[in-house]
């Protein structure tokens, strides 16, 4: 039985071809993990499957209606998660629940939900105030309300930590019924591993229809099989590190370590959001900061490269406090926001340019050093387009190239590959372990336990508190167990025991 | 260190240039919009009355009540006529306001004209347009006095007022109007556009990877201010040259002097837009507070009606607005040549306005980052 | 309908939590008014001007009196035009009287004098009234001089009467205007921001793969800003005849009504921008350019439409305000009049729905707006 079937779909947005002659069959009662690179078609063909936009050529049949024309009919048996949730922030969790449960006419039944969700105790909160896999589950609960026949989530578990995407798998997976059929589009592959049927998309076409288990036996594998129908990826040598100076004039008085944190702690009145936040780290050395949400992690994050002030205790960049010489210690940093954080009107050119002079390049050798990362980044060819309309990896790309314009001794990336595919993923690392060899300090946070395997050292954070630090293997051992996942959720479970 | 800090500035402003360049909806509206409004105000804005509607109620029905009549018919200024026999029609056409002014000649008229007695002819305004009510019917006593005058001559005793209009010899009004119009247009996108700077960068997200760099938060502010600065006086410019070259209206002062005042005066008001930018947090507040700005601070510039006519309170307060006294520069040295001793007087409050708020915004705005 | 309600409920929780909704609906307009009832005065308006008497004779004397007693009028005395034209360049005075010395002695002939009065050109609109106090106070002085016997009494004089605003206080007319600047204000600022408020989180495209129909977005997002508005309304009317005292001759249950077809056009047009641009800062730059100026400027609140271009005049025809200041001033001060009211309601109504069809229009369940 399908849920779905599509027929030589093609969606065009002005010359650009989202989807390219699509055929897929989605069988009813199971979960699909619908996996590609951003800018695949992942959410372009979700949305047309319900109807959210219209195809140029092609059939579609969902639940035996047709998107088109029977949009309104559809509708009733469908839950949709968008990427940005579509939770309204000032309004709160049992309001929004609410919202939802009348607009899509259903009982107002949330007992289990919140219960299963817990959050309960955060009933009468602001959606706003609520933390990212928080939101994530209120998104989810909305969407289940009604138990709708067809499921379909576009990237549910983007940014969340492990915990909470267990507790997200196992929310659907008891919530729908045996014949509720999932789409679930992902990039997280140990997630889509443990799904029925995996769907890879590539430019707009399915390079694979098939069981996850068929392709290989473990997620790992899994991995680098996907990875091999995506065209493979061949580790080559990093041009971005090769054409990376470290500058050693940088090396001030403390050239040892490079990153310092001295008993850092951000007080909102008896809140304690980070507390005796202590580590050094080394140059060259990869230091991954990991966590829950909530756990603290981003506000350390945001305090060691000038954010947010301290309530006390320092933050030290190549031996310059950050608080006290703010201009000296920012120029010896680069920075790689969460979000993409640079100018959507400007092309890629004309953002380079000013990152450039910003840190500090000289106009005469601005345009010299424009050009080169422009050919090392890979981004000749998108020069002259806006930063707003490149996919999602390039736009990761042009980020990691503004934040090494002027070669800074330290690195700070913030969640960098998040909602990034896989091949881009292994890609960026390559980058960051080439440029760790070179010297180059990096401090990152990261929700992909497969990333975390690449640090040098990783400070677990929970409740404000650095509850363990050390090195992957090290980590490992404490919590008796063989993977990075594990290791975490045992952890943070033990921390929550001994709280 | 000082090459470091003009080119991190001059790097920032440039973004903020290309920025807006870039967007040809944002380039439309910033310029389109104030030259629409200046067009379409410029035409609009008028103290005189004209095309007045009459309703003549004419009981006397002589030859004399007939040429007061036909003097009203022939003035350019009073438009249709209607002619009513009773009381209840005159006011009617009153209610519905189809008509400004009423006439209500008596039917004694004519005897009393002919018998060099006074007569007198009852001139009816409608209030609800209370300012044209008392306009429109001084025109009409002055048809009326002509009349008179016709009749039995001019001698006697009496005053002959002369008027000279200085600077704005045929009072036209619209000159009066457009050096207003221009003043006002330049503030507000100057407002407008410095109070969104910061509180879009912040809801696009884009705001934090300025702090990241090595920008400090005094280039940050300068990089935001010039080129809105730029923008609105180039816009102003543009303005002046429409309403010289196509209005007609002369500029009798000094040109480096006025661009001084627009500088100035623009200034003060970037410092303002600046202060609103940092305290908001999302682009709907920045604009929500710009306008609660905005229109005292027009309302109380005394375009409308003078400073000195407000209450003492009141205007202290002015003080403290550039709006008034940019409003009574830029119509000094267009319209008057003014000197620069009186632009000096003027332009020491903008630069204390302009210090006060600026301070204020930097101020704000670093705390709001700690 | 349930969802509708849901829809309103939500709006009114995002209303109440945000502080700039209730500064615009109520804040703003409080300081509008104060500022027109006690900032702005468009009547007998104090000047400053200057005086200067070439004329020796002591009757002449009491004429500089009358200027220096005058309420109207702040004189100033100046012994040469040096000290006049610094002073009318510094904007010291907005004008000045010149008597010149043979002032008394023409009059005793019962001849015509000769009166020089200086105005402040650049300051067009009290140069008027510089003009007009000169000539009212020296008339006035004239025939209760030593002279008056020598004045001939016109034949005709004119008899002024105003109907409706016998004081001729403008606050009675300025105070009602501005409740239509406040609701065009609300109407249009608020809704322009909140449809493209939705686009850019992202909320829009997460309901419309609900039950919901375009019909209930629009009216979800009409009501709750309608009922905000008639609020305010209240407000402000209690301000204006409770606290202020204007006089309001009319009915408040068409007052009301007439006012509320009035927010709902400017709701159309806040909303159409909003729905059409999806992006806030370029929706509040138009909504303010094509709502907010035209209330001001072409609704014959400030400047009477008749005296404007034939081109102007008609195209004031397409602009709501218009209407409602026309119906609003008359309501107030002239009371219920059948055929104004009559006539205004019918052009709201049309333009409120043909803006309403185009708020529908573009609103749509699909992302690519095709229905």
């Amino acid at each position: 039985m399908q849920t779905v079937t599509i027929k030589n779909l093609t969606k065009k947005f002005g010359s650009a071809v989202a989807i390219d002659n699509l055929s897929l069959n989605i069988e009813k009662g199971k979960i699909t993990g619908l996996i590609g690179a951003d800018g695949a078609g992942k959410t372009t063909l979700l949305r047309t499957i319900i109807g959210l936009l219209l195809p140029n050529e092609g059939e579609i049949s969902v639940l035996g209606f047709n998107p088109e024309t029977q949009k309104d009919e559809l509708n009733l048996h469908i839950g949709y998660m968008p990427q940005k949730f579509g939770l309204y922030e000032d309004l709160t969790v049992i309001e929004n629940l609410d919202l939802y449960a009348d607009l899509k006419q259903v009982p107002h039944d949330f007992e289990k939900m919140l219960e299963f969700t817990t959050l309960s105790p955060f009933k009468d909160r602001l959606a706003g105030a609520l933390s990212g896999g928080m939101k994530q589950k209120l998104g989810l609960a909305c969407t289940l309300l009604g138990n709708p026949e067809f499921l379909l989530l576009d990237e549910p578990s983007v940014g969340v930590d492990p915990i909470s995407r267990r507790d997200l798998m196992k929310m659907v997976r008891e919530m729908i019924n045996p014949d509720t059929t999932v789409l679930w589009s992902t990039a997280y592959l140990d997630e889509a591993h443990s799904f029925d049927t995996a769907v890879v998309i590539d430019k707009g076409k399915v390079i694979y229809e098939g069981k996850p288990h068929d392709l290989a036996p473990t997620p790992q594998e899994f991995e680098n099989k996907v990875i091999d129908l995506m065209g493979g990826y061949k580790k080559e040598e990093s041009l971005i590190a090769k054409n990376y100076e470290y500058n050693h004039s940088y090396c001030g008085e403390n050239d040892y370590y490079t990153v310092e944190a001295d008993n850092l702690e951000k007080r909102y009145g008896n809140f304690y959001a980070v507390k005796n936040n202590t580590f050094k780290i080394k140059k060259g050395e990869i230091f991954g900061l990991l966590g829950p949400n909530g756990a603290g992690k981003s506000t350390s994050f945001k305090m060691m490269c000038g954010l947010a002030k301290p309530t006390s205790g320092t933050a030290r960049i190549m031996g310059t406090d950050i608080i006290k010489h703010p201009a000296k210690a920012r120029s010896h940093l680069g920075y790689m926001a969460q979000k993409f954080s640079l100018y959507g009107s400007l092309t890629v050119r004309q953002n380079l340019n000013f990152f450039a002079l910003v840190y500090g390049i000289s106009l005469l050798k601005r345009k010299k050093k424009v050009d080169e990362i422009i050919e090392v980044f890979g981004l000749k060819e998108y020069e002259k387009i806006p930063a707003e309309e490149l996919p999602l990896g390039l736009k990761q790309r042009l980020s990691m190239a503004a934040a090494l314009i002027h070669n800074p001794p330290v690195l700070f990336l913030d969640e960098p590959t998040s909602g990034v595919d896989i091949l881009t993923r292994r890609d960026f690392w390559n980058h960051i372990t080439s440029l760790a060899q070179k010297g180059v300090t990096i401090l990152v946070t990261t929700h992909f336990m497969d990333e975390a395997e690449f640090c040098d050292r990783i400070s677990l954070f929970y409740k404000g508190q650095t509850v363990a630090i050390g090195t992957p293997q090290e980590l490992k051992q404490k919590a008796n167990a063989n993977d990075m996942e594990t290791t975490f959720i045992n952890l943070i479970k033990e921390s929550e025991v001994n709280q | 260190m000082i090459r470091d800090f003009l080119r991190r500035v001059a790097a920032l402003i440039k973004k903020e240039f290309i920025t807006i360049w870039n967007d040809p909806k944002t380039k439309g509206i910033i310029i389109g919009m104030p030259l629409m409004q200046l067009l379409i105000f410029s035409n609009t804005s008028t103290m005189e009355v004209q095309n007045i509607d009459t309703v003549i109620l004419d009981r006397s029905k002589s030859v004399e009540s007939r040429e007061l009549i036909s003097r009203f018919e022939y003035s350019p200024r009073f438009r249709n006529f209607y002619y009513v026999d009773n009381e209840a029609d005159f006011k009617k056409n009153f209610d519905v306001q189809k008509v400004q002014i009423g006439l209500n000649i008596p039917n004694d008229f004519s005897r009393k004209v002919k018998s060099r007695q006074g007569a007198v002819v009852q001139v009816v305004s409608d209030g609800r347009q209370t300012n044209s009510a008392a306009i429109g019917a001084g025109y009409a006593g002055q048809i009326i006095t002509g009349y008179s005058n016709d009749l039995i001559g001019n001698n006697g005793a009496g005053i002959n007022i002369t008027v000279r209009n200085w600077f704005n010899p045929n009072l036209k009004y619209k000159w009066y109007i457009l050096t207003i119009i221009v003043s006002m247009l330049s503030l507000v996108t100057t407002l407008i556009l410095t109070s969104l700077s910061i509180a879009r960068e912040r809801e696009l997200g884009t705001f934090d990877q300025l702090i990241v760099s090595p920008l400090s938060s005094f280039e940050i502010l300068l990089g935001k201010s010039i080129p809105p600065l730029c923008i609105a006086i180039t816009l102003t410019m543009i303005m002046i040259g429409i309403i010289i070259v196509f209005f007609k209206v002369p500029f009798v002062g000094s040109v480096p002097l006025f661009l001084l005042s627009v500088a100035i005066s623009l200034l003060a008001i970037v410092g303002v837009g600046l202060y609103i930018s940092s305290i908001s947090n999302t682009q709907q507040q920045a604009i929500l507070s710009a306008m609660t700005f905005m229109m005292p601070a027009v309302l109380l510039s005394g375009f409308l009606s003078p400073v000195e006519d407000m209450p003492v309170f009141l205007q202290y307060l002015t003080y403290l607005n550039p709006v008034r006294f940019f409003m009574v520069l830029s119509r000094g040295i267009f319209l008057k040549g003014m000197g620069v001793d009186d632009v000096i007087t003027n332009i020491i409050p903008l630069i204390i306005i302009a210090l006060i708020t600026l301070t204020l915004a930097s101020r704000t705005f670093k705390r709001k980052l700690g | 309908m349930k969802i509708l309600l849901a829809l309103i409920k939500k709006e009114i929780k995002q209303i109440l939590r945000d502080p700039s909704s209730i500064i615009i609906a109520f804040v703003l307009p409080f300081i509008s008014i104060m500022i027109y009832m006690y900032g702005i005065n468009l009547d007998s308006v104090k000047i400053t001007m200057g005086v200067k008497n070439d004329d020796n004779s002591p009757e002449v004397a009491t004429l500089v009196k009358s200027f220096g007693h005058s309420k109207y009028i702040n004189s100033i005395n100046f012994d040469n035009m040096e000290d006049i034209k610094t002073a009318v360049l510094r904007s010291k005075i907005k004008g000045a009287v010149v008597i010149p010395n043979d002032f008394s002695t023409k009059l005793s002939r019962g001849e015509k004098s000769d009166l020089l009065v200086i105005t402040d050109g650049s300051e067009t609109n009290t140069a008027n009234y510089v003009q007009s106090y000169a000539i009212t106070i020296a008339n006035q002085w004239l025939a209760t001089s030593k002279y008056a016997g020598k004045i001939k009494r016109p034949l005709i004089t004119a008899e002024s009467r105003t109907w409706y605003n016998p004081d001729l206080n403008s606050h009675y007319f300025i105070v009602p205007g501005s409740i239509a600047i406040t609701m065009t204000l609300i109407g249009i600022l608020l809704t322009s921001l909140v449809v493209a408020r939705e686009w850019e989180r992202g909320t829009m495209e997460a309901i419309l793969s609900t039950s919901v129909k375009p019909m209930h977005i629009v009216l979800g997002k009409y009501i709750p800003y309608f009922v905000l508005g008639m609020m305010s309304m209240a407000f402000n009317v209690f301000l204006c005849v409770g606290v202020f005292k204007i006089p309001f001759r009319g009915n408040y249950f068409l007052l009301f009504f007439v006012s509320g077809l009035f927010l709902f056009t400017s709701l159309g047009i806040g909303l159409t921008v909003s729905s059409k641009l999806k992006n806030q800062f370029l929706s509040s730059m138009v909504a303010m350019s094509l709502g907010f100026m035209p209330a001001l400027m072409l609704s014959g609140l400030m400047y009477p439409i008749n005296s404007m271009p034939e081109f102007f005049q008609h195209l004031t025809r397409i602009i709501p305000p218009r209407y409602y200041v026309s119906f609003i001033e008359s309501e107030f001060m002239a009371g219920t009049i059948p055929e104004i009211v009559f006539a205004n309601a019918i052009f709201l109504t049309i333009l409120g729905c043909l803006l309403f069809i185009a708020v529908y229009m573009n609103t749509s369940t699909r992302l690519d707006g095709k229905r």
